[in-house]
C-alpha cells in the first residue's frame, strides 16, 4: 500500500489477534469471574470503553465480546470481568492459568470524556463494570469531583469497604464504596435492592438522581454522565441526562459475529440528522450519545 | 467459460475470465463492503481471490430489528435484513475507496422486483466491479429474494433480465431451500448465468424458552457455518452435474473453516470456495486454508486447484482422470 493508500485508511491494522496466555481467573459469587491474560498488544492500544472479541473454547463456532476492565500497556496484562450468561462464558470460565485463548483487540469507539466537564458521573449495572473501572482509572485524579456509582442485585465482584470520602446530598447511611476507587481517591458509591450493608436500596440511577440535585447550577454545568450496564438502567441514565440537561455517553452490548463492521449483525438503531439510522455497536459504538440512541426500539 | 490456471501460483485461477489469486471468495454479509476485515493486523483481502460485498439493492436499506444474529450448534442464525446504502451510494463512494489491486471485487444484487435487479445491476455494469453475484436466495427479505431463488422459472427470468444489461461475469447465487436445484440450475444457464454461487443460508430458527419468544428480530434466519456442510456439499455436487457440461465454474460454500473443508467442496465441483462466518472464529482463516490447498496439491500431484475441480469418484463409475479440469 502506499503513503498516500494508508492515509485514506487509518482503520487498518488496529485491531491485533493475540494467542494470550491465562495467568489467572477469579471466581465471585452469582458466577461472576475476573480473567487475567497476557495481550501485549491489546494492552497497549485499548482505551476506556474499549473490548475484545475472544474465543471462549474451539467447540464453539463464535468468539464473545467481552469489555476490558483494566489494560497494562507496562505488563501487557489484561483484564475482563463476566458473569455467565450461556455456554460461551461458562466454557471460558473453565480456562486455567497457562492455557491459552485467542484475544482479538482492542476494538471499538471509547468513551470521550468532554473537556471542562470535571464532575463525571460513572454509573455502573452488573456486567457493565468492567467499563467504567477502565474509565475511572484513566481519568484518575481528574474524576475527584465526581462520582462513581455501581450497582448490582448479586454480590458485587469486590469486597466494599466504607468510604472515607464524604460526598454530599446523598440518603444517611449509604456509605459502601468500592475500595479500588477510594485508593484513586475518588468517591464510590454502591446501590443494590440485595439489602447488602451500606448500599442504597434502589436503583443506581435514582441514587444518581440524588446526588445530582443536591448539585447548584454552576455544578450541573460540569458533570457528564457515562453508563454502561443492562438496557433499563441505560435507558434511566439516559432519561436522567435528559431530565438535568446533562451530556451523556452510553456503552452497549449486542450480540456479535465479526466485531469488525463486516456483518451489520451487532446494530442498533439510532437518530441522525438524516434520519433514522442502523448503527453497528461493534465498530460505530460500543460508546454512543445516549441522546441519539432510539430506546424505543432496543431489545432487552 | 471454464476455470483453468493461468500462472505458476498453483493456488491461481482463471474464473470467468478473471484471474484469482487463490481459490478462496470471501461471501457476501460477512466482510461488509470490503474494507471492514482490514483492520485486522494479518488479514490482507490479497489472501482471497476474491471478495464479494455486501446484498445491494436499489434503495437504501434499514434492515432488520435486532437481534440479527445468534450462535446455533456448529452455526449462526443471521437475518440482517439487506441493511446497505443503496447501489448509486455503493457505486459512487464506496468503490472508490477499495484497492482493486488487492483482489477481484464482485457486487452482490438484491432486489424486491426484477425491475429492481435490473436497475442495481445496471448500475454496477457501469463501475470497476470486476462481477456481479445475483442473489435470489436471501431468506430474510419479504420480497424477493428466495420468494425468486426457490421458482425455476421466476429465477430465470431475474438472470435473463440482468443478464441483457451487463456484460461482466453474471454469478447466480443459488439457494437450498428448495424442491429441485438441478431444474433451477439448468433454466439459470439457459438464461445465460455464466458461474454459480452454492449455496446460500438454510432457513431456521431459534427459540428463548424462558422468555418464549423467538431469538431473531426477524423470527427466522438464515443457518451458516459448519452445521450446513454437508447439505453444501451435495447441492454442489448435484449443481456441478448440471453445470460442468456448460464449463459453468461453481464458488462452493457453506461451513467451511478449513483447508480439508475446501478440498472436499472442489472435489465435488466447486472451482472456488467461499469463507464467510469461518472468518467470525478466525480472522486470519485464508492463509492457513491457502497454505492447505497448496500442501495437499503438491502431495497429490496436481499442478493447479483447476486440476482438482470434480475428481469425486463416485462408487460404480469408472475413476476419473486425475488433472482433468472443471467442465
Ligand atoms: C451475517 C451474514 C450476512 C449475509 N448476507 C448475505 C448477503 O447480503 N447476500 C448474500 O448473497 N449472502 C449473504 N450471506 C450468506 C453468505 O454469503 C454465505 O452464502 C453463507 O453464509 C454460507 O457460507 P458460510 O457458512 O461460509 O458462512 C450472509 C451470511 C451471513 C452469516
Ligand atoms: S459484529 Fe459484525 S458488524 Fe458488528
Amino acid at each position: 500500500m502506499t503513503e498516500a493508500a494508508a492515509k485514506d485508511r487509518p482503520h487498518r491494522g488496529t485491531i491485533f489477534v493475540e494467542d494470550a496466555e491465562v495467568l489467572d481467573v477469579e471466581a465471585w459469587p452469582a458466577e461472576q469471574f475476573i480473567m487475567r491474560l497476557v495481550a501485549p498488544q491489546c494492552a497497549a492500544h485499548a482505551r476506556a470503553g474499549s473490548f475484545a472479541h475472544v474465543t471462549c473454547d474451539p467447540a464453539l463456532p463464535m468468539r464473545r465480546p467481552l469489555s476490558l476492565m483494566r489494560a497494562d500497556p507496562g505488563s501487557g496484562v489484561i483484564e475482563f470481568l463476566f458473569k455467565i450468561v450461556g455456554d460461551g462464558l461458562r466454557l471460558l470460565a473453565q480456562r486455567r492459568p497457562g492455557e491459552t485463548v485467542s484475544v482479538m483487540g482492542p476494538i471499538g469507539r471509547p468513551f470521550t470524556p468532554t473537556p471542562g466537564r470535571r464532575r463525571p458521573l460513572l454509573v455502573g449495572g452488573g456486567v457493565g463494570i468492567p467499563p467504567m473501572v477502565f474509565l475511572a482509572e484513566a481519568l484518575g485524579p481528574a474524576a475527584r469531583d465526581g462520582l462513581v456509582l455501581m450497582g448490582s442485585e448479586v454480590p458485587f465482584p469486590f469486597d466494599p469497604a466504607d468510604s472515607r470520602l464524604d460526598v454530599a446530598h446523598l440518603p444517611q447511611g449509604v456509605v459502601a464504596a468500592m475500595p479500588l476507587m477510594e485508593n484513586l481517591g475518588v468517591p464510590s458509591r454502591l446501590a443494590s435492592l440485595g439489602g447488602f450493608p451500606g448500599c442504597y436500596p434502589g436503583y443506581v440511577t435514582e441514587l444518581g438522581r440524588e446526588w445530582l440535585r443536591g448539585l447548584d447550577a454552576g455544578a450541573l454545568q460540569e458533570v457528564e454522565i457515562f453508563a454502561c450496564g443492562p438496557t433499563p438502567m441505560l435507558k434511566a441514565a439516559a432519561a436522567l441526562a435528559r431530565d438535568f440537561g446533562l451530556p451523556c455517553q452510553v456503552s452497549l452490548e449486542e450480540y456479535m459475529a465479526c466485531a469488525v463492521g463486516g456483518c451489520a449483525g451487532c446494530v442498533v438503531q439510532v437518530n441522525t440528522p438524516a434520519g433514522p439510522a442502523m448503527k453497528r455497536v461493534c465498530v460505530d459504538g460500543p460508546v454512543f450519545e445516549a441522546a441519539a440512541v432510539d430506546w424505543g426500539a432496543m431489545q432487552h | 467459460m471454464t476455470a483453468t490456471t493461468t500462472d505458476t501460483n498453483p493456488l491461481a485461477l482463471d474464473f470467468c475470465g478473471l484471474r484469482f489469486a487463490s481459490p478462496i471468495v470471501l461471501l457476501s454479509g460477512c466482510v461488509g463492503f470490503g474494507e471492514e476485515y482490514t483492520r485486522v493486523v494479518g488479514f490482507s483481502n490479497r489472501d482471497a481471490g476474491a471478495v464479494v460485498l455486501k446484498g445491494t439493492t436499489g434503495m437504501a436499506r434499514l434492515g432488520n430489528p435486532p437481534h440479527r444474529i445468534y450462535e446455533t450448534p456448529q452455526g449462526m442464525l443471521n437475518a440482517i435484513g439487506l441493511q446497505n446504502p443503496g447501489a448509486r451510494q455503493v457505486v459512487e463512494e464506496i468503490l472508490p475507496t477499495l484497492d482493486f489491486g488487492e483482489t477481484r471485487f464482485i457486487a452482490n444484487v438484491s432486489g424486491s422486483t426484477i425491475e429492481e435487479y435490473v436497475e442495481v445491476t445496471r448500475l454496477f455494469d457501469d463501475s470497476p466491479i470486476d462481477a456481479i453475484e445475483i442473489n435470489i436466495s436471501c431468506p430474510n427479505v419479504k420480497e424477493g429474494g428466495v420468494a425468486f431463488g426457490n421458482y425455476p422459472e421466476m429465477s430465470a427470468r431475474v438472470v435473463e433480465a440482468c443478464r441483457r444489461v451487463t456484460s461482466k461475469p453474471l454469478i447466480t447465487k443459488l439457494s437450498p431451500n428448495q424442491t429441485d436445484i438441478q431444474e433451477n440450475a439448468r433454466r439459470c444457464i439457459e438464461a445465460g448465468t455464466d458461474a454459480f454461487a452454492v449455496i446460500n443460508t438454510v432457513m431456521g430458527m431459534a427459540i428463548d424458552a424462558e422468555q418464549r419468544r423467538p431469538v431473531i428480530g426477524n423470527v427466522q434466519g438464515g443457518l451458516s457455518g459448519p452445521a450446513i456442510k454437508p447439505i453444501a456439499l451435495l447441492k454442489v455436487h448435484q449443481v456441478h452435474q448440471v453445470a460442468q457440461r456448460h464449463g459453468v465454474p461453481i464458488i462452493g460454500q457453506g461451513g467451511i473453516v478449513s483447508a480439508r473443508d475446501a478440498l472436499e467442496f472442489i472435489i465435488a465441483g466447486a472451482a472456488a470456495v467461499g469463507v464467510g462466518t469461518a472468518l467470525f472464529y478466525d480472522p486470519l482463516v485464508c492463509r492457513k486454508i491457502n497454505e492447505g490447498i497448496r500442501d495437499y496439491l503438491g502431495r497429490h500431484g496436481f499442478g493447479s486447484v483447476a486440476q482438482l475441480v470434480g475428481t469425486l469418484e463416485l462408487p460404480g463409475a469408472p475413476a476419473a482422470a486425475a488433472g482433468r479440469a472443471a467442465g
